[in-house]
């Protein structure tokens, strides 16, 4: 072996146990909690715990299913993400399409309007949305309706901001040539540029089912029966403290509610830079 | 005159949303603010004016300062932190001899895929609880004390660091290593630059040749960061579990206000400051903001 070769093989030794010896310890909390998730309740007292459960038991997953209201949980969340994204999409193709085609007077106010109010972190308006809903003629809160109203109202900035950013790097010649051939607007919308926006569409939708699924604030002050709790306010409410709770079925519980996000997101891994960085805008 | 209406028509259902969802209640937290509206004035309310602005701004121990002080130190030394690692774990990643760069970064990536509060609290209680917390496990393993690590303002600070750390470094690093990707590697033989000078050529061409690409990246990290509530609330503020760690960052100061101690007016009007803060943030960094008229 050269010198050359040597320092190659030296540089991988110390590229790959850096990276390792990283990444295992950045995946620690997940370890731990996968381990405890599946061990029996005694696995916490004891002195010479291993990242290997010693007697693997699914007992605290079953617990999820048989002792708390898991599907319950699960079904409201999935309805809560299906209409917010329904409702949000729909009003934001539209509204993405015409901000980035058409020239019309007060286009580029409301363009710096959107960027503005897309900086305001919806927690800061929570109790003047909590007292409109609950004062206001029909009272909103413990309501699905005022929740996917908050939820759409939110995401339809980011879904609008980012849309219309990817929209803008489609050629409008695709467009005028399909028009020529008689096509109508809505058309030409459905059949040409959404197809060529997928990797926006993708991601954009994604990102409101995310956010659906991970906002546990709003949920938590906005539905105060838990038969309306979802996924992150039953989290919420499982979660072990210093006293009370049990910490194996709440791990348990964030490893099942983490499980269908970590999944979707290695998949969309490869669109998520371009989907994302493109319209500048982070959800 | 129908096709002049089409952005409008096309437009107005969002707008509808937006306005009666987004802009009307920041309209109404403004209005709150100059009110005495607390839990004992529910119904009946007056408008006092400033006072609650006044109270913010000028008496010194309100503990507005105190939590505007927190969140610069906190937005501080996450940004610097962040950038530091992410650019030394990118540039590892994009080193000569790498293997396996593929599997390394989707492994990277698990902490930014898995929901944000399900992590801080996995980090809480898997971590830092005090009896079944791991780090405490340790200690006790060589026989040393255990540390109540969310009860005093530095350790609960630097715990919240690294979680905060944790979440947002998977991020920035996919950012640099695209930045870095894109750099040709012509540059560095054109300067001819010698082999062990890393430094050097980080400095002259590695850094100026990343700045277009990160920025963007970085002015959203610099925001979330500023506006980072739930690491804070869920591992130290939470209703019943509070750990004693006097830390509070401006938002978790309005959140406290308006649904822990009831004072809505007050709340209102720290909600209303840290928008304005927002807004020239975002004038100052959005390009498409600054440019003129574009149609």
């Amino acid at each position: 072996m050269t010198k050359k070769q040597k320092q190659k093989v030296l540089n991988r030794i110390l590229l790959h146990s850096f990276f390792i010896s990283f990444i295992l310890l950045t995946l620690i909390p997940i370890l731990y909690a996968l381990t405890i998730s599946l061990s029996g309740s005694n696995a916490l007292l004891s002195s010479d715990f291993t990242f290997i459960p010693q007697d693997i038991t699914l007992a605290n997953y079953q617990s999820l299913f048989n002792d708390e209201p898991l599907i319950l949980w699960l079904g409201n969340t999935v309805i809560l993400a299906i209409s917010t994204l329904t409702l949000a999409l729909s009003l934001a193709i539209p509204t993405a399409y015409v901000l980035s085609r058409l020239r019309f007077h007060g286009r580029f106010s409301i363009f710096r309007g959107l960027i503005l109010l897309n900086a305001f972190p919806a927690i800061l308006s929570m109790f003047a949305i909590y007292r409109l809903f609950s004062t206001g003629p029909i009272s909103l809160i413990n309501t699905r309706l005022g929740l996917t109203l908050v939820y759409a109202g939110t995401m339809v900035i980011f879904a609008i901001l980012n849309l219309k950013g990817y929209f803008d790097t489609i050629p409008h010649e695709i467009e005028d040539a399909a028009r020529i051939d008689g096509g109508n607007e809505w058309q030409v919308i459905t059949r040409i540029v959404l197809p060529l926006a997928k990797p926006a569409m993708v991601v954009t939708s994604v990102l409101i089912l995310i956010f659906v699924w991970n906002e546990y604030i709003f949920a938590v002050t906005f539905m105060t029966g838990a038969e309306n709790y979802t996924l992150a306010a039953g989290l919420f409410s499982l979660q072990a403290g210093e006293i009370s709770g049990s910490w194996p079925i709440f791990a348990a519980a964030a490893l099942l509610t983490s499980l269908p996000i970590l999944i979707v997101f290695l998949f969309i891994q490869k669109y998520m830079i371009s989907g994302l960085t493109v319209g500048g805008v982070k959800g | 005159m129908l096709k002049k209406l089409t952005p409008y028509l096309n437009s107005l259902p969002a707008l509808i949303l937006i306005s009666l969802i987004i802009l009307f209640p920041i309209g109404y937290t403004f209005y709150i603010s100059i009110t005495n509206m607390n839990i004992f004035n529910w119904f009946e309310f007056n408008v006092v004016g400033l006072v609650n602005y006044e109270r913010a701004l000028f008496v010194l121990d309100s503990g507005f300062f105190r939590a505007a002080f927190i969140t610069l130190i906190w937005t501080g030394l996450n940004m610097v932190l962040q950038l530091l690692i992410a650019f030394i774990i990118a540039s590892l990643l994009n080193h000569r001899d790498i293997q396996l760069k593929g599997l390394y970064k989707t492994l990277l990536l698990i902490p930014w895929a898995i929901p944000g509060y399900v992590s801080i609290l996995l980090w809480r209680t898997g971590m830092f609880n005090t009896q079944f917390g791991l780090l405490n496990q340790w200690l006790r393993a060589f026989n040393v004390a255990p540390v109540q690590w969310l009860s005093t303002e530095w350790l609960a600070f630097t715990s919240m660091l690294v979680v905060n750390l944790w979440l947002a470094l998977p991020f920035m690093i996919m950012i640099m290593d695209g930045a870095l990707q894109s750099i040709d590697r012509s540059y560095y033989e054109a300067l001819k630059l010698d082999s062990n000078s890393i430094i050097k050529k980080a400095r002259f061409v590695t850094i100026p040749l990343m700045k277009p690409a990160i920025t963007p990246a970085v002015i959203i990290t610099l925001f979330t960061t500023f506006k980072q509530f739930d690491v804070v609330y869920l591992m130290i503020l939470q209703p019943g579990q509070r750990t004693g760690a006097d830390i509070q960052t401006i938002i978790t100061y309005a959140y406290e206000n308006a649904f822990i101690t009831n004072n809505y007016g007050y709340s209102s009007a720290i909600s209303v400051i840290i928008f304005i803060i927002l807004i020239v943030f975002v004038l100052a960094t959005n390009r498409d903001l600054r440019s003129e008229k574009n149609d």
